[in-house]
């Protein structure tokens, strides 16, 4: 991953003087990108959050929401779709991520990444009503397993609730668990456990000891990255449910787009409270990834 | 007639062929006029709001096909100017401007499409809606807070349950005890959806339901009706433009539109005209058109919503039920 190999210490004290001023001159389209897409932005929602969005004027009437529970569910929504959505996409992912290096097949590989481009990137209306066809009400399978005796829709399960929108977004968080963990699941040498073995080493304590530590930090940080993925998700979720299932993004729309919601100092709010978990994922993920980074480097 | 034709043509916004017929009242007003009839194909795909601001800022156009709160809005902000058809006396007090700034051409009423081969059991009223067997069968065209058919969906279910146009909290309550039971699906009641038979009753606008039920041709079969209490209409109102360059013109669109042909002309594009109740009685609907709709004795009870202010009140009320229908089950 191209972010990986950004992540490692590159240059030495030695060659930095000298080129020190070329250097900054290199970071300044980078340092151009970020403030205007990802500072400017920030602060224009922050200042939004505290004003008024019709007058103007100082409030912090926008954040009222953090303190009535009705306000709150849809946090808790976006929450419990993101958590279920990650665990179901980490888990299955890593271990068709493993199955394919485990595989050794180049063809194999090429094929899996090429799949989980497309699937990861695959999402939108488009997603939502080929999930409708096969799992809805009326969905192939549905019917399927209703010949079979299973009534999916008679014993409460619904597509149009958080636990259809897990799967629905487990149908890209999947293939993009298996392109972040493909590169580092790569990286571990043959040479690791034929080491461990000859010094006498167990599969357990070859797992524990080795590839576990190592492993440890792209998996988490990998999660974390599915994570965010799910929680901003938008427009999947509300071509499936038409806004019953309420998730943070759609409120934010809501607020943004209706005629008659309009609040855009209020969408601006719930946009720190997205942004502030966001953070927290996307943080934490940079710092676990310097860590597995020194020892994943070839 | 001679004074529209002096001036050689007529400009359009908001009028684009494929909408209600319009490319058959095109040509009826060239075969009977031939007057050139210009507006480019972007502003016949203008909103409402997109047209009055073509009005405003280029003066090009002559006569708009407005939204009823944008053919208000568009006389209190000047831009409309005043003519009475020769039908004015056939058109509801409540469907014109009382000075004349404007008046509703067709409407569109909420209706429910069902998918009979789907549906076994009779569905005449909202209540029906409730019966056990239509577990997750029943869909709204969208979230009622955004979408201006789903809107009308919720307030028509007002009728039948002790609301009204000026209360829309019991179809509010109706819709939740519809989404409690399971009955109501998140699933949109798009035509895909409906075809699908993910949607098996739709609640939407007559037109729309109608001209999905022609798309599908019996894949699924799907049956039209007007609930028996009654819903709501929604009109749309042709307005001339203030400063139109071609007023005669626009004069004679006027004519045209509320001519029993042109009204004629929006049924056949399942868009019931303004005219339709005095078309009726006359019994100048032909039979093979008739046939394609719901009876017309269920129209009867239909309510055209044109007072604004109720419109605002009813969605601001709105804006705030819904939020405890979806979060608080």
């Amino acid at each position: 991953m191209s972010s990986m190999k950004a992540a490692r210490p590159t240059g030495k004290p030695t060659a930095a003087g000298s080129r020190g001023g070329l250097a900054v001159l290199a970071l300044l389209p980078f340092a151009a990108l970020v403030g205007l897409f990802l500072l400017l932005p920030t602060a224009s929602l922050i200042w939004g959050s505290v004003h008024n969005g019709r007058t103007g004027q100082f409030t912090i009437a926008n954040y009222s929401y953090l303190a009535h529970p009705l306000d709150l569910v849809p946090f808790a929504n976006s929450v419990e779709l993101s958590l279920a959505s990650t665990a179901l996409g980490g888990v299955v992912g890593l271990l068709i991520a493993q199955a394919i290096v485990s595989s050794r097949q180049p063809v194999v590989q090429e094929i899996a990444t090429t799949f989980s481009s497309v699937a990861a990137n695959f999402a939108g209306v488009p997603l939502a009503f080929a999930f409708i066809a096969t799992l809805g009400a009326n969905g192939l399978l549905t019917r399927v397993l209703l010949g079979a005796g299973v009534d999916l829709y008679s014993n409460g399960f619904k597509l149009y609730s958080v636990l259809g929108l897990t799967i629905v977004y487990a149908y890209w968080e999947i293939p993009l668990m298996v392109l972040v963990m493909l590169p580092p699941l790569q990286a571990m040498k043959p040479a690791w456990r034929e080491a461990a073995e000859i010094l006498g080493a167990s599969r357990w304590r070859y797992l524990r000891a080795v590839a576990i530590p190592i492993l440890a930090t792209p998996v988490i940080s990998s999660l974390l990255l599915l994570y965010a993925n799910a929680f901003g998700a938008y427009a999947t979720a509300y071509g499936l449910t038409t806004g019953f299932v309420s998730l943070v993004p759609i409120e934010i729309s809501n607020l943004v787009s209706g005629d008659i919601n309009f609040d855009p100092g209020q969408a601006d709010a719930l946009a720190i409270g997205l942004a502030a978990i966001m953070a927290v994922c996307i943080g934490g993920r940079a710092l676990l990834e310097r860590r597995s980074a020194r020892w994943l480097a070839r | 007639m001679a004074a529209a034709k002096r001036e050689g043509s007529i400009y359009q916004t908001g009028i684009p062929p494929e909408w209600v017929n319009y490319q058959a009242i095109f040509n009826l007003w060239q075969q009977d006029y031939g007057i050139p009839i210009n507006g480019t194909a972007t502003e016949g795909e203008y909103s409402s709001g997109q047209e009055l601001d073509s009005i405003k800022n280029t003066g090009k156009p002559d006569v708009g096909d407005v939204g009823i709160a944008f053919a208000v809005q568009a006389k209190q902000q000047g831009l409309s100017a005043p003519y009475k058809n020769s039908h004015w006396a056939d058109i509801p007090d409540t469907a014109k401007d009382a000075d004349g700034y404007w008046c509703c051409n067709y409407w569109g009423a909420q209706a429910f499409a069902i998918n009979t081969d789907a549906v076994k059991i009779p569905i005449n009223d909202w209540n029906d809606l409730l019966d056990p067997s239509l577990k997750s069968a029943v869909g709204i065209d969208g979230d009622p807070t955004k979408a201006n058919d789903s809107f009308f969906a919720v307030w028509s279910a007002a009728l039948a349950n002790g609301g009204g146009v000026d209360n829309i909290g019991p179809g509010v309550d109706f819709m939740n005890k519809l989404y409690q039971s399971g009955n109501l699906t998140a699933a949109r009641a798009s035509d895909a959806n409906i075809i699908a038979g993910e949607v098996k009753v739709a609640i939407k606008w007559d037109y729309l339901g109608l001209a999905v039920r022609d798309k599908a041709n019996g894949s699924p079969n799907i049956k039209v009706t007007i609930p028996a209490t009654g819903s709501l209409a929604s009109p749309y109102a042709d307005i001339v433009a203030a400063k139109a360059p071609h007023p005669n013109a626009a004069r004679l669109w006027q004519e045209l539109i509320y001519s029993d042909a042109a009204q004629l002309l929006f049924l056949g594009g399942y868009a019931h005209p303004i005219r339709y109740a005095s078309l009726n009685a006359a019994g100048k609907i032909p039979a093979d058109l008739a046939a394609k709709l719901p009876p017309s004795n269920l129209y009867t009870k239909v309510q055209l919503v044109t007072d604004i202010t109720k419109i605002t009140a009813a969605q601001t009320a709105l804006a705030a039920a819904w939020k405890i229908v979806v979060n608080a089950s």
